[in-house]
């Protein structure tokens, strides 16, 4: 390895993870306008053009409000809470796919940090650790509020998790592969002459388990009980000032983000195009860097679906009542989620992966 | 560099592992538990061995220690600690036998090998293929001890809600 290359992989690794961060303030606007947009009222639309501007106002009102820590707190482990919640959300990033490879000096470069072959293993291990930050922050609060609000998302995240590891089960029985990247890359082209050769077609109770357990594992409506605002003043970070509550929003949305991108990766084909294969592609533009461009900017297209997706779920459902979240998982979603991977194996025993 | 990362895993993991037993508050001991989990899967991948290195943090870190934790809290477990005996002697008189004994065992099997010399290409396949030939019994086993233990803490769950006037713990 040059010198070269150690600079290419640094300004690669920067620019993921950045555009990654994006997704905060871009989300920031369009959560608000979503709002606005289903429950027929402007929304904030009076700083810049169309609102665009109000992420900025947003964030300098949130820097510039006094920092307060209540006198009760355990200081170390309240400190440190939101930053336990980001930086999983932030190490999700490394493992995830989003081109196949540029060139530069004749060299090529995949379009992702870190190519694993245990992707989605340490996809779903970093994942689960976002639960230490909520939980060690709201016990760290000293306030019966925000305790249960981190009991409530401990049992949620726990739980949900099943569902979701056994969904993910299912489409590495299918793909037989743990990478994400052979994952995305077995997707390409047609599926008996009409259909985009994507996973979810495959694994379509998969994905569905998939779909509702990620809405659990961000805290997302309607599973966001930790932070019920009408029961919990707001959960887990009832006790916390205007920086603190920001970094646990940033990590919200980046875990909105990677679990976009991770439904994108294994049901819908991550950087492929429908029924168009890469080879096709690559003849019509004539120049790989075009191609990688074009495979960026189709993660990018999916991924915003996807969150476009998360906000219009927010606005349209009402919250669960916690008996209710439960017994959702654990007796809906596990046993359907064990169905899908029996009938996945013998499937795939007689016919042989993807 | 293999040597000097195998020393600073071994020590972080130990130094966090000693501040499981020795800080006061449990739920810094829960933290040092979860920071020794990632030093001993940080040797694994040191051994090439990534795999076992991710599921050390998603069944142990992310799903365990989280149980542990929340007991904890839930608990508040300050005030156990504060009535119960002093178990020093007990705790030192354990950990010199099971020391010895694995030292007595080390002896006698000589199972362990010192050196990995060689990874296997395909570790999921190799491993999966064990567990499903040569240890398919204890594997079995292990299954069934599991599913006893769920039912087993079912039924005294249930005991004490019973005893509780039929109201739900």
């Amino acid at each position: 390895m040059e010198w070269t290359d150690l600079i290419v992989i640094a300004v690669k690794t920067a620019i993921i993870y950045l555009g990654m961060v994006q997704v905060v303030p871009i989300m920031l606007i369009v959560e608000r306008r979503g709002a606005a947009f289903i429950q027929d009222r402007p929304g904030p639309n009076r700083v810049g053009p169309f609102g665009l501007f109000q992420p900025i106002a947003d964030v300098i009102k949130m820097m510039m409000k006094e920092v307060i820590s209540p006198r009760q707190v355990n200081k170390a482990l309240y400190l440190l809470g939101p930053f336990l919640v980001l930086l999983p959300a932030s190490l999700i990033v490394a493992a995830l796919p989003f081109g196949d490879f540029f060139t530069l000096f004749d060299k090529s470069y995949m379009i992702q940090i870190a190519n694993l072959d245990v992707g989605i293993l340490y996809v779903l291990a970093i994942g689960s650790l976002g639960i230490y930050g909520i939980l060690f922050g709201g016990w760290a609060s000293n306030n019966k509020f925000s305790l249960i609000g981190a009991m409530r998302a401990t049992s949620q995240i726990i739980s949900y998790e099943i569902p979701l590891g056994l969904a993910a089960c299912g489409a590495v029985l299918s793909y037989g592969s743990f990478s994400l990247r052979e994952m995305v890359m077995a997707q390409e082209g047609t599926l008996l002459g009409a259909l985009p050769h994507w996973g979810i077609f495959y694994q379509p109770l998969g994905f569905l388990l998939f779909f509702i357990a990620a809405f659990a594992e961000t805290n997302r409506l309607p599973f966001d009980l930790p932070e019920t605002e009408a029961e919990l003043v707001a959960g887990f970070h009832t006790e916390y000032g205007p920086m603190d509550f920001g970094t646990f929003f940033m990590a919200e949305y980046m875990n909105m983000a990677t679990m976009s991108a991770l439904m994108v990766s294994i049901y819908f084909g991550g950087w492929h195009l429908p029924w168009i294969s890469d080879a096709t592609l690559l003849e019509g533009l004539g120049s790989r860097n075009l191609l990688a461009l074009l495979q960026v900017l189709t993660v990018i297209v999916k991924i915003s679906f996807f969150m476009l997706v998360f906000v219009w779920v927010r606005w349209t459902i009402p919250r669960f009542r916690f008996d209710q979240l439960m017994r959702l998982a654990w007796k809906n979603l596990i046993p359907l989620g064990l169905i899908n991977l029996v009938i996945t194996a013998l499937i795939f025993y007689f016919k042989g992966a993807i | 560099m293999r040597e000097g990362l195998f020393i600073a895993f071994s020590l972080f993991t130990i130094a966090a592992a000693s501040g499981v037993v020795l800080s006061k508050n449990p739920v810094y001991s829960a933290f040092s538990l979860i920071l020794s989990f990632f030093g001993l899967s940080g040797l694994y991948l040191l051994w090439g061995s990534t795999f076992m290195a991710m599921i050390q943090i998603l069944i142990y870190t992310g799903a365990i220690v989280v149980l542990f934790v929340f007991v904890v809290m839930l608990l508040n477990l300050q005030v156990i600690r504060e009535n119960s005996p002093n178990l020093l002697f007990v705790g030192v008189v354990s950990a010199t036998v099971w020391f010895f004994s694995l030292i007595i065992l080390r002896v006698l099997t000589r199972a362990i090998p010192t050196n990995v010399t060689e990874i296997p290409t395909n570790q999921l396949r190799t491993i999966s293929k064990l567990l499903f030939t040569r240890y398919l019994w204890p594997f079995e086993v292990l299954s069934l001890f599991l599913l006893v233990m769920i039912v087993a803490i079912f039924a005294i769950t249930r005991a004490q809600e019973i005893s509780h006037g039929g109201e739900k713990v």
